[in-house]
């Protein structure tokens, strides 16, 4: 990502925008501190997992029957 | 390229010390949250009232994006098929499933700062990630080509060729973003918004019959006459039309993009309350405005929008229909821009990419060619001679209705992970909500599934 927070002003930060752009942010919501520090992994759990597959199998399968009700319209 | 680097001073968050980098979108997101810290400062009436303006919007714009193209053009459907009756309270209670479901991103979103589709890529990994931006994406595509069809349909009604209506919607996008400011971009779409209330004047021009308005609020009667493939399809059509994963992925991203923080959440709770009641009265009066054709038997089972605006024309004058038109385009228009900007958001967040309305176009190059080239393709196939339009608009509402079980759970999942929201978790009434919701859209998908296959064990199950 582009750091150059000045190129379209055109003019450097003063050190009192500086603190005030960090007085009004969060630390997590300044994007370099966004990009460095992502939310950790989590572990699925096996019942998580069965149901992350049945709701995509569910999914796929509906669409297969969204699919199958155009084509007999079609016909 | 100049740098300023500093030493961030983490306010008790989880965020290492280190050196931090500033951006464009640092400062003008920081400009927006001083004025909000001014505001919020201040006490009385008028300073709360303004505080209320500066946060509003993300709730708004999700939930009158929401009433699109396709939504009105099934509101108006049912409308003109089946009056006054059983679909009007089914369609105030799928207004209150999408607060519930909407509320969860609003915690999400303030509490993490980051968007929906970045939270599922680190929390569950890329290949979940990915999933969920590709269901997003060809979600999102097929639905941006029903706005197509719709801006195309209301300006079809002044006369305005396809291919003129299509460009120059392609154009007002482009100028939206041109800001490349998102305070300035949402107040411009939240004021084509409210163009959504244009079908409220063209309903009481129909002189609706409110006492049967009130008794159908009750007692959800009378009912359609039965389970059949078709209200089966209305009922699909109805939940797809309030209820859909872009919407979650639009306004987690928007409220990040905004900055709201944990401070913020009550407003950003109003914000979606007060944009659903919004649309819950726009969808209503368009359900109302087309009930006369049920009332004098006029035929509507064509779904293009200039059409309903024609069959209304007798009963509403010109200037009705005329509204109704232009409804229809501004539906469209909205929802094109709000749907082409969470896909954006997806892509930026899982391809790791800069994703902001506060960028400049040269460092935010990626986030806005996915949204123009995903109009621009939307757009373009609209105007393809022979295109189904009519099956693709179907097919928007039914495979958003199928694609939202897998979101809503990835949602249900994170908003009550403690490790990332905190004491913010979804209290046990809400968790017992949202997964009512959940509930009943995989009743309302399955239900759809047995009319294409089976459609006599449509008969066992409700008589039709």
């Amino acid at each position: 990502m582009a750091k150059d927070f000045d190129t379209t002003t055109g003019a450097d930060l003063s050190r009192e925008e500086l603190t005030s752009v960090m007085t009004a942010l969060e630390p997590d919501q300044i994007i370099s501190t966004k990009e460095r520090h992502h939310c950790p992994r989590r572990r699925l759990t096996r019942t998580e997992m069965i149901l992350f597959w049945a709701l995509r199998i569910y999914l796929v399968f509906m669409v297969g029957v969204v699919v199958y009700q155009i084509w007999t319209s079609v016909r | 390229m100049k740098e300023r680097k500093t030493t961030s001073e983490p306010r008790g968050l989880a965020v290492p010390q280190s050196s931090v980098v500033i951006t464009h979108e640092d400062i003008d997101r920081a400009h927006d949250r001083e004025q909000v810290s001014a505001t919020r400062a201040r006490r009385g009436f008028r300073p709360r009232l303004r505080l209320f303006w500066l946060l509003i919007g993300p709730g708004i714009l999700v939930m009158l994006g929401e009433n699109d193209g396709p939504s009105m053009l099934s509101y108006a459907a049912t409308g003109a098929r089946f009056g006054i009756g059983f679909f009007v309270p089914v369609l105030v209670l799928t207004f209150l499933m999408a607060c519930v479901v909407q509320e969860m991103t609003v915690r999400l979103g303030a509490a993490t700062h980051r968007g929906h589709a970045e939270l599922i890529f680190d929390r569950f990994g890329p290949f979940w990630g990915w999933f969920s931006m590709i269901d997003l994406m060809v979600g999102n595509f097929l639905t941006l080509v029903t706005e197509f069809i719709a801006i195309r349909a209301g300006l079809g009604f002044f006369g305005v060729r396809p291919a003129v209506a299509v460009v120059g919607a392609l154009l007002v996008l482009s100028v939206a973003l041109m800001t490349h400011r998102y305070w300035t971009w949402e107040r411009i779409i939240l004021g084509a918004a409210m163009f959504n209330l244009v079908f409220v004047p063209v309903a009481l021009l129909t002189h609706p019959h409110w006492g049967a308005v009130g008794r159908a609020l009750v007692t959800w009667k009378p009912l359609p006459g039965g389970l059949t493939q078709e209200t089966v399809l209305i009922l699909l059509a109805l939940i797809g039309a309030t209820v859909t994963p872009w919407m979650l992925f639009f306004q987690q991203s928007a409220i990040a993009d905004k900055g709201l923080t944990i401070n913020d959440i009550r407003m950003g709770r109003l914000d979606t309350v007060l944009g659903a009641a919004l649309a819950t009265v726009a969808a209503l009066a368009t359900m109302l405005a087309t009930a006369p054709l049920f009332a004098h038997h006029m035929a509507a089972a064509n779904f293009e929008a200039a059409e309903f605006a024609q069959a209304l024309q007798p009963f509403v004058g010109y200037w009705g229909a005329a509204l109704f038109a232009l409804g229809m385009f501004e539906a469209g228009m909205v929802a094109a821009i709000t749907i082409s900007t969470s896909s954006a958001y997806a892509f930026g967040e899982v391809a790791r990419r800069p994703h902001s309305l506060n960028l400049p176009f040269r460092q935010g190059k990626s986030f806005y060619l996915v949204l123009l080239v995903e109009a621009i393709a939307a757009a373009g196939l609209v105007l393809i001679p022979g295109i189904p339009l009519v099956y693709i608009v179907l097919l928007v509402n039914v495979i958003a209705v199928l694609a939202m079980p897998p979101a809503l759970l990835f949602l249900y999942m994170l908003v009550n992970d403690r490790e990332i929201m905190g004491a913010l978790v979804s209290p046990m009434w809400a968790n017992v909500l949202a997964l009512g919701v959940v509930v009943i859209l995989i009743g309302a998908g399955l239900l759809f599934g047995i009319s294409v296959i089976a459609p006599n064990a449509l008969a066992l199950l409700g008589g039709g």
